[in-house]
């Protein structure tokens, strides 16, 4: 059985995780990731994707190292005894197989984050990273399609072959899990503040309904609206085209019309959310949770009844990588139950490895020996949560997005729905 | 001898005209460069092509934004002025002993960082915040009112960021004129209007086309007050330039927009001096 973690420190953690996906990326840092060596680095070569994927790139031994990039606030902490962060899941990772791991919060977007490994790529020169962290989309399908990942050896991944969950599975964006192993999982629903509403929230309908929710109250995620809003109208995104398209982006005008949206977000909303200034938003589950369950905020979210977006992020080996054996090692680390549990008790996302559900069950129960009634509470009830442990009746209403593959669907899509957050 | 003397100057100015050359000029070109290329998120990246479509892309898809950061500077720069005018000349000619520390009062706000500036501001003008929090118990604002995410909140922004850079240019040409001028003025029967509007008005071009251009320039390439304060109305060029570069990975037309861009400015730039006439008020002050 995993150790429980101490609840204030955990508590502590997670107030500072307030951030994880809603992180505000440096808006005054200029253009992050176009350096001029970068810039000078693409100018330089007409080369394409980087150097062809060596046949015998995961035989061998593990190397010493395994430098792996992540977004904030996405792992298990914990304080050491010098008072500095630590992260008891890779400590554990170490102490078992002598492979350090240079962990790095780098990503905070995920084309911010291609856009600085991009010319890297380009000119067929490492990254200097083992493991990242990609959501799936345009740019992780860009990665794919581009060759700037590794194929993974399924032989060296056992705990992912034995408890991945279903969804986690061959994955639309990539069969047979040929480049990725899931990170987290999550959806995007709808957050309610129960203060500021009139009435249930239960549907994308209603927050384009003033009487509900008044006017310039509602947040939209701007990169997950386009597929929200098509499962709402009952189209699946993965089979859907420009026809489709606008018809999601008519009910998009159509709420802009209707005078409720305040803002179209990247990143943020949940800065927003807090204070008060949003009394519905479009919204990611763990973040919603998060307040709902550790911070008490009168916050709910909200499975739209006509079905949500499912997201994965996802782990990779970028080419280049120096230590790809240590690196597929340590990603299937995170594929024991008890290892993962570590990670979902403190992110509160959606894990993508089975059995950890009856882990936090048994940490509840341990809490509550301790005396610690407050904490087994809490934590027994994200262990019921369906948005950390989904039902497959509930997994059923959620989709993955269009996975945009080529230049000009890009930019159809963008055409059709840019102006609606930009305008 | 004659010769060594004659290029002292270039020698004194060389290390500047390097670092221009290098931290200016040579981006410059690496961004022409980029705005020149063809290809994609799936065609493995960008390569160069010659593509000067970009630049017709750049312009008919967004000229929009252009226009509208275009007017919302022109009202922070005329607020910047309306404001920054009194300021500079109340200091300039009333501050007496006090000046420096009147001038680092305006100064004080750059000691903090410019996005924590802003983030500020979204906590101070939050719909429950200090002071809409308060008005709204009393009953003295709706429920429902809401200043963040309103174009108002993005001129104010960049009015507040930008104020300082406009206030000192105008002192500087304030502090230089001579108070004689302005004496003999009203010995010759000018009132204090007339004295303001005939002698240290224009006196202070130079100044004003200084505060100008430091305040329009930036403000219309900036994107930081309409992200946090601003909504889809306010989206900007220099959000449009952000999402082209950091959400789209499209820098081809990122760069051929900010190019454009800095085209426009220096074409407004221009007509702007020629319109105001700097060049000769400038020689009239140095003469005098």
């Amino acid at each position: 059985m995993t150790e429980p973690l101490d609840p204030i420190r955990m508590k502590r953690a997670m107030h500072a995780r307030l951030t994880r996906r809603t992180f505000m990326k440096g808006t005054g840092a200029g253009i992050a990731g176009i350096s001029l060596a970068s810039i000078l680095a693409a100018c330089g070569s007409d080369k394409g994707p980087g150097a062809a994927q060596p046949t015998d790139i995961f035989s061998g031994e593990p190397g010493n190292l395994v430098n792996f990039a992540n977004w904030p606030l996405y792992m298990d902490e914990g304080e050491g005894s010098d008072g500095k962060v630590t992260h008891p899941s890779l400590d554990a990772f170490t102490k078992k197989t002598d492979i350090d791991v240079d962990y790095k919060e780098g990503i905070n977007e995920n084309a911010e984050f291609f856009g600085k490994l991009q010319p890297q790529f380009e000119a067929g020169d490492p990254t200097g990273y083992d493991i990242i962290v990609i959501t799936n989309g345009r740019q992780l399908t860009a990665l794919i399609q581009s060759g700037w990942v590794y194929e993974l050896d399924p032989a060296l991944r056992p705990n992912f072959e034995a408890n991945a969950a279903d969804f986690a599975r061959s994955p639309e964006f990539d069969p047979d899990n040929k480049h990725t192993m899931a990170w987290q999982s999550g959806i995007t629903g709808i957050g309610v503040n129960l203060d500021r509403v009139n009435g249930p929230i239960t549907s994308l309908d209603d927050l384009a309904n003033p009487a509900k929710v008044g006017t310039d109250t509602v947040g939209m995620l701007r990169e997950d609206m386009p597929n929200a809003v098509m499962i709402h109208l009952g189209i699946d995104p993965k089979t859907s085209g420009p026809d489709e398209w606008n018809e999601a982006a008519a009910w998009l005008q159509h709420q802009k019309d209707a005078g409720t949206v305040r803002k179209y977000y990247t990143q943020g909303y949940i800065d927003d959310f807090k204070v008060g200034n949003l009394a519905a938003s479009m919204a990611w589950s763990g973040d919603i949770e998060y307040y709902r369950v550790w911070e008490d905020k009168p916050f709910e979210f909200v499975f739209p009844e006509t079905g949500a977006l499912l997201w994965v992020d996802n782990q990779m080996i970028p080419v280049g990588a120096a230590n790809p054996v240590g690196a597929i090692e340590l990603m299937d680390w995170y594929y024991q139950p008890e290892i993962a549990d570590m990670v979902t008790e403190y992110v509160l996302y959606m894990t993508p490895v089975k059995g950890v559900q009856d882990l936090m069950l048994k940490n509840a129960d341990a809490y509550r020996d301790d005396g610690d009634e407050d904490s087994a509470k809490r934590t027994e009830e994200s262990a019921h949560s369906d948005f950390l442990f989904p039902s497959e009746e509930f997994l059923a209403k959620t989709s993955f997005g269009r996975n945009l593959t080529t230049d000009d669907e890009v930019e159809e899509w963008d055409a059709i729905f840019d102006p609606i957050s930009q305008t | 001898m004659g010769n060594r003397r004659a290029r002292i100057p270039y020698f004194l100015a060389a290390p500047g005209i390097i670092w221009l050359g290098l931290f200016f000029l040579v981006p410059l070109a690496l961004m022409l460069v980029e705005s020149l290329k063809t290809g994609g998120l799936f065609s493995g990246g960008y390569h160069f092509n010659w593509e000067f479509s970009n630049y017709g892309d750049a312009i008919t898809k967004n000229s929009e934004f252009i226009f509208r950061s275009i007017r919302i500077s022109a009202y922070v720069t005329v607020a910047c002025l309306l404001f920054g005018y009194p300021l500079a000349y109340w200091i300039a000619f009333h501050g007496g002993r006090w000046k420096s520390q009147l001038l680092l009062l305006v100064l004080l706000p750059f000691f903090v960082s410019y996005i924590i500036r802003t983030i500020q501001w979204t906590f101070i003008l939050s719909d429950q915040g200090i002071i809409l929090g308060p008005l709204k118990s009393l009953g003295l604002v709706s429920e429902g009112f809401h200043v963040l995410a309103t174009e108002f909140a993005v001129v104010a922004g960049i009015f507040y960021s930008f104020l300082p850079f406009a206030m000192l240019p105008l002192y500087v040409s304030l502090e230089r004129i001579d108070k004689r001028l302005v004496e003999a003025a009203t010995d010759l029967y000018a009132s204090r209007l007339q004295a303001f509007l005939k002698v240290v008005l224009p006196l202070s071009l130079p100044g004003v086309f200084a505060a100008v251009v430091l305040t329009f320039v930036p403000a219309t390439g900036d994107y930081v007050n309409a992200e946090l304060l601003g909504n889809p109305g306010t989206f900007l060029v220099g959000n449009k330039i952000q999402d082209l570069f950091l959400n789209k990975n499209n820098y081809p037309e990122a760069a051929a927009l900010s190019l454009v861009l800095m085209v426009v400015m220096v074409v407004i730039a221009s007509i702007y001096a020629r319109a105001l006439g700097t060049e000769e008020a400038t020689n009239m002050a140095a003469a005098g």
